[in-house]
């Protein structure tokens, strides 16, 4: 990587890592509490097993340990563009379905869908250091979401939040391993990492 | 007549566009219009507007721009400032829009000078908006996930127009909803805020003059957090006694923020904080040991947060919790000290042991008792005691001797160092030197000089001198090494008397003592004064020294303070050791005032004024005075005695001369020059001048006097009286013969009574010569008033009889006499005679007469009587003129012609006014 160019780019590297890891941290821990609520408004059992939907990205990866942080990064970038539309949607339907009754519930979505979007710039930036392109959003755009009723909708939300919840613990340790100081050139890839 | 329509109907249109100038547009078409139409002007700049007629105007009411008059408000505009573009546009400048109001109009003047407005203008002047700055944010933490952002800046000048404010902030990809502020113009909050990504936060402000921007404030919003303060503290005590726990729950998840504490502490009841070094709480935690502290105390603990990296501000400090560290044992022993009272027996002492409680910090815990050991040092086999007390003092009989006494404070935790205390028998070692006080603000400092030798310790007593109740003693306790200490709880402007005692290994140092003030004050009131002894010239002044409570400080002199009436006041300063003073070279029988001031050096009092009178005379003087005055009266009389038993018989002569007896008289030989009438009046007119020449004195047998009637007697008590106060105005001192010869004579007259009292009585007068000591001889006059005629033989043979100094003695006086040729020497026996005989007004004219004749008028010398005996003839003069009642003779049943009159002295009345003989 290209990374470690100039110092300031190595701070300014190391300052959007730091910042990106307390993101997701307390994403994880904002979306860990709208589950809570979520569940509890949409009147669903949080024990419920929802089926992997067409359009959330999983967080599951095999040969974690072996990405390299470019990948690592534009696997991010893309996860969460595709959560800031799932969120998006979710909380066009919240606002259509609870109407304003529900400010706390919407306005939790809101703040999850800000950090969404906090977290890609902050992806955004580390792959312009890294002096990659950013790729376009429109090309990774999904499709547009098949019609669906409430309940699947309700499921579906359940089914984004929790796996934005697993990607905020990837995206911590995503960044860790970003942040530990540059193998020498032609080393391997850092060792893996427990979360 | 056409052209009057005209312009009438051209002033109907102008009224109208005046009244409805909206209607311009309408149905009424305005004769003109301003531009531009209501604009907003920046102060200061200028500013020109144009005002444009209409073309139809002008053909039908002959109006031109030439005719345009600018006003504000109702004031007219310079024309200077007005310029005619066309005939149909004028325009009006200013060069300084602050000039201007509202409204600007547009006018016409018309014939007849009628002015007509076309049109106005609203202006509206302020300023265009400056660049917000000094821009700072803070997120306030309300809840566990709510934060808020609120944003403050410097809104700059006033505008004086309506200026929006808004908040603005964005991410690099994200722009949020501006932040536009509520009735205020320089702050604004944000609810919605996100941490963790970098916000750009500016201030947008636009009015109708222009628009600014503040510069942009770039931060993450988790760098300018203020958390809130840690909650549900509590404290917990540790094993140790000197250490505390505290737990608390932070309100901020470790997601968020991981914070770093502030932990800070007193004990109860003080104020002074205390912290724990910041840097043993600068990682995140839930509790905290405090150590370090007190034994047994309690302690108030408070703790506060912020984010760890330093970043952001410090919560609030949370709410106040308290815990007590347990017990230790006593860190030290009491202060111990003794009273010793012998006064029962020198041999067996009533020992008075006290000591302080421990304070706090020292007790460790509550004290449960305390155990005091005596053991008798001279007698080793003697047992030791032990005494478990729970006050603070302990009283035991000892015989004299030399004892250690040991005290130790137990509590629960254990016992105290033991507090040793030599009792020896007497206080005979080195005692401290130099001792001295000083006030520190409400504290008496003590200090002293240590002894040569090593002092374990001091002991300070101290107790308020009272002059009504007894010294009650208080003490402390001093280390060795200090050579000063303060006194807490001393009273200003009372005397306190302060011992200080060394403590050596081997026994005691004597006291030494001070007496001191904290604060003094002039004494409360000023010595009363009063004499002891007064005398001519001094007196002896005393007083009592003002008690303790008076005098409120040290008295550093008495001042006394006197003075007469109306004299100059003295003052003399006396030692305040005295209670006596002599005032001296004082004025004899004067009132003087004396005070007397007591000063202190904080000023002086006065007391009461006292008042004496000097004596006017001095011891002795008057015995001065007296005794040789008494002495010399009794020499002078001792002296008049001898002097008359010298000469007994010529006084007896004089006093009892022999009278002629008239039944022995011849009748052969007595031819009598003159009827035998009873003119005894005068007796000048019965013996003319030179008729004859000597006078003898009747006697007459006091038998005689009963013969005679009451009535004639009467005269004679008058004459007693005057006696008796003619000798009482005699000063018996040098007086002479003469002066009392008069007096004799009445004396004698009073012998004689019954001869001068009755119309038949012969009054024969006596001249008697007489000299006291080595004066002159003094005559002695007397008169007879007997109507009897003499017989000039048997007066010549009883005059020689009497002897020849009498005969000598009255030839001189009548020779004088007869023969006018007075001398000084004998006219005062003469003139006196004459001012002791008092006559009534029928004398007066007698004596008139008598000056007239010239004879008996003239001046004689006053001479040496004038001196001797002046006092005398005031004395007789007084008492002449309160007309006493002394007649010896009557002149006026017979009063005599001027030629008449002997050419003789006559003795005449001195009354006041009347004719004196000079």
């Amino acid at each position: 990587m290209a990374a470690a160019d100039s110092p300031s780019a190595a701070l300014r590297r190391r300052d959007l890592c730091s910042r990106g890891i307390r993101l997701a941290g307390k994403m994880r821990a904002d979306v860990v509490d709208l589950l809570d609520a979520y569940v509890e408004q949409q009147g669903l059992d949080a024990s419920a097993s929802v089926a992997a939907m067409e359009g959330v990205p999983l967080a599951a990866v095999e040969r974690w340990d072996e990405q390299t942080g470019t990948q690592r990064l534009q696997e991010n970038l893309a996860a969460y563009r595709a959560f800031r539309a799932l969120l998006a949607q979710m909380l066009e339907e919240q606002r259509e379905q609870l109407g304003e009754a529900e400010e706390g519930l919407g306005r939790a979505l809101a703040a999850v869908l800000l950090q969404v979007s906090a977290f890609a710039y902050h992806l955004e930036e580390l792959l312009r250091l890294e002096s990659r392109g950013v790729p376009g959003e429109e090309g990774d755009a999904p499709p547009p979401p098949p019609r669906l009723s409430l309940f699947e909708q309700k499921l579906r939300g359940l089914g984004v939040l929790r796996e934005l919840a697993q990607w905020a613990v990837r995206s911590v340790r995503d960044l860790r391993q970003l942040a530990k100081p540059s193998p020498a050139p032609g080393a391997a890839p850092g060792l893996a990492e427990s979360p | 007549m056409f052209s009057r329509w005209n312009w009438v109907a051209c002033g109907f249109c102008l009224v109208l566009n005046i009244c409805s100038p909206d209607a311009s547009a309408g149905l009424v078409q305005s004769c003109g219009h301003i531009i531009p139409e209501s604009p907003v002007l920046a102060l200061g700049s200028n500013f020109t507007a144009l005002c444009i007629l209409n073309e139809s105007c002008l053909d039908f009411g002959n109006i031109y721009a030439s005719q345009i008059i600018w006003k504000i408000k109702n004031r007219l505009v310079p024309k200077e400032q007005y310029r005619e573009i066309n005939r149909t546009v004028s325009s009006v400048t200013f060069n300084d829009t602050s000039s201007l109001a509202t409204p600007l109009t547009c006018n016409i003047l018309a014939d007849g000078q009628i002015e007509q407005n076309i049109y106005g203008i609203t202006v509206t002047v302020g300023l265009p908006p400056e660049k917000p700055k000094n821009l700072s944010c803070i997120v306030h933490q309300k809840t566990v996930l709510t934060y808020v952002m609120n944003c403050t800046w410097d809104p700059g000048r006033h505008t004086f127009l309506d200026t929006q404010f808004r908040l603005r902030y964005s991410w690099p990809e994200e722009i949020f909803p501006d932040c536009i502020p509520k009735d205020v113009n320089n702050s604004c909050s944000i609810n919605d805020i996100q941490f963790f990504v970098n916000t750009e936060i500016w201030v947008e402000v636009t009015n109708a003059l222009g628009k600014a921007e503040s510069d942009p404030l770039v931060v993450d919003p988790i760098d300018i957090v203020k958390p809130l303060s840690p909650q549900n503290v509590s404290v917990s005590s540790e094993v140790m006694p000197t250490a505390l726990k505290l737990f608390w729950e932070n309100r901020i998840s470790d997601a968020v923020m991981t914070l770093k504490f502030n932990i800070r502490y007193r004990i109860a009841g003080d104020t002074n904080w205390m912290e724990v070094p910041p840097e043993d709480t600068a990682s995140p935690r839930t509790s905290f040991s405090v150590q370090g502290l007190r034994p047994y105390t309690e302690y108030v603990f408070s703790i506060r947060c912020m984010k760890e990296d330093g970043l952001g501000y410090w919560s609030d400090w949370s709410e106040e919790k308290t815990g007590i560290t347990t017990e230790d044992k006593p860190s030290k022993g009491p202060p111990l000290w003794r009273i010793i009272d012998t006064s029962h027996s020198p041999t067996s002492w009533t020992v008075h042991l006290i000591w302080k409680a421990l304070k706090p910090f020292e007790a460790n815990g509550v004290i449960l008792q305390y155990e005091v050991t005596i053991r008798d040092k001279s007698s080793l086999s003697s047992p030791v005691r032990k005494y478990n007390v729970t006050s603070t003092n302990h009283t035991l009989q000892l015989p004299e001797g030399t004892y250690e006494v040991t005290l130790i404070a137990r509590n629960s935790a254990g016992a105290s160092p033991p507090s040793v205390l030599l009792i020896p028998a007497s206080n005979s070692k080195a005692p401290v030197k130099n001792l001295r006080t000083l006030p520190k603000h409400d504290k008496l400092w003590v200090g002293w000089t240590a002894p040569n030798s090593y002092v374990l310790k001091y002991v300070i007593e101290w107790c308020l001198v009272s002059s009504s109740s007894d010294c009650i003693t208080e003490w402390q306790i001093a280390p060795g090494d200090v050579q000063g200490i303060d006194l807490k709880g001393i009273k200003p402007f009372k005397c306190y008397l302060i011992t200080v005692y060394p403590l050596y290994a081997d026994g005691q140092g004597s006291g030494q003592s001070v007496k001191a003030y904290l604060k003094q004050d002039r004494p409360s009131k000023g010595p009363t004064v009063q004499t002891k002894k007064v005398g001519k010239a001094e007196a002896v002044l005393t007083w009592n020294h003002l008690t303790v409570e008076e005098q409120n400080g040290f008295i550093r002199n008495y001042t006394i303070l006197y003075k007469t009436i109306d004299g100059n006041e003295t003052v003399v300063t006396v030692d305040p050791s005295k209670t006596e003073y002599t005032l001296s070279s004082l004025t004899s029988d004067t009132l003087y005032t004396v005070r007397m001031m007591a000063s202190t050096d904080n000023g002086s009092r006065t007391g009461p004024d006292f008042t004496f009178t000097t004596q006017k005379f001095g011891k002795g003087e008057i015995e001065a005075i007296v005794v040789p005055v008494c002495l010399a009266f009794l020499l002078i009389v001792l002296l008049g005695i001898l002097f008359c038993f010298n000469k007994r018989d010529l006084i007896k002569k004089h006093i009892w001369p022999i009278v002629p007896d008239p039944s022995k008289s011849n009748i052969a030989q007595w031819s009598p020059q003159v009827p035998a009438k009873h003119n005894f009046n005068s007796k000048e007119q019965m013996y003319p001048e030179g008729s004859f020449t000597d006078v003898s004195v009747v006697e007459i047998e006091a038998d005689d006097k009963k013969s005679f009637s009451e009535q004639d007697l009467k005269p004679f008590d008058l004459l007693k009286k005057e006696k008796s106060t003619s000798e009482g105005h005699s000063s018996g001192i040098g007086g002479s013969s003469c002066m009392s010869s008069p007096r004799q004579s009445v004396s004698d007259s009073d012998e004689g009574e019954t001869t001068q009292n009755t119309s038949s009585t012969v009054q024969y007068s006596t001249v008697v010569l007489n000299g006291y000591r080595d004066q002159t001889p003094v005559q002695v006059f007397s008169r007879s008033e007997s109507t009897q005629p003499l017989l000039d033989s048997e007066e010549r043979s009883e005059d020689h009889a009497g002897g020849a100094d009498s005969a000598a003695q009255r030839q001189q006086y009548f020779r004088q006499n007869g023969g006018q040729d007075e001398t000084n020497t004998d006219r005062p026996c003469f003139e006196r005679t004459k001012q002791i005989t008092h006559v009534n007004e029928g004398d007066l004219v007698g004596f008139v007469q008598l000056q007239i004749s010239g004879q008996s008028s003239q001046p004689l010398g006053l001479g040496m009587e004038k001196i001797t005996q002046e006092a005398a003839l005031s004395s007789v003069l007084q008492t002449c003129t309160e007309g006493q009642t002394v007649r010896p003779e009557t002149v006026e049943e017979n009063p005599l012609s001027v030629d008449e009159m002997p050419k003789s002295y006559l003795p005449q009345t001195v009354r006041q006014g009347g004719y004196m003989p000079q």
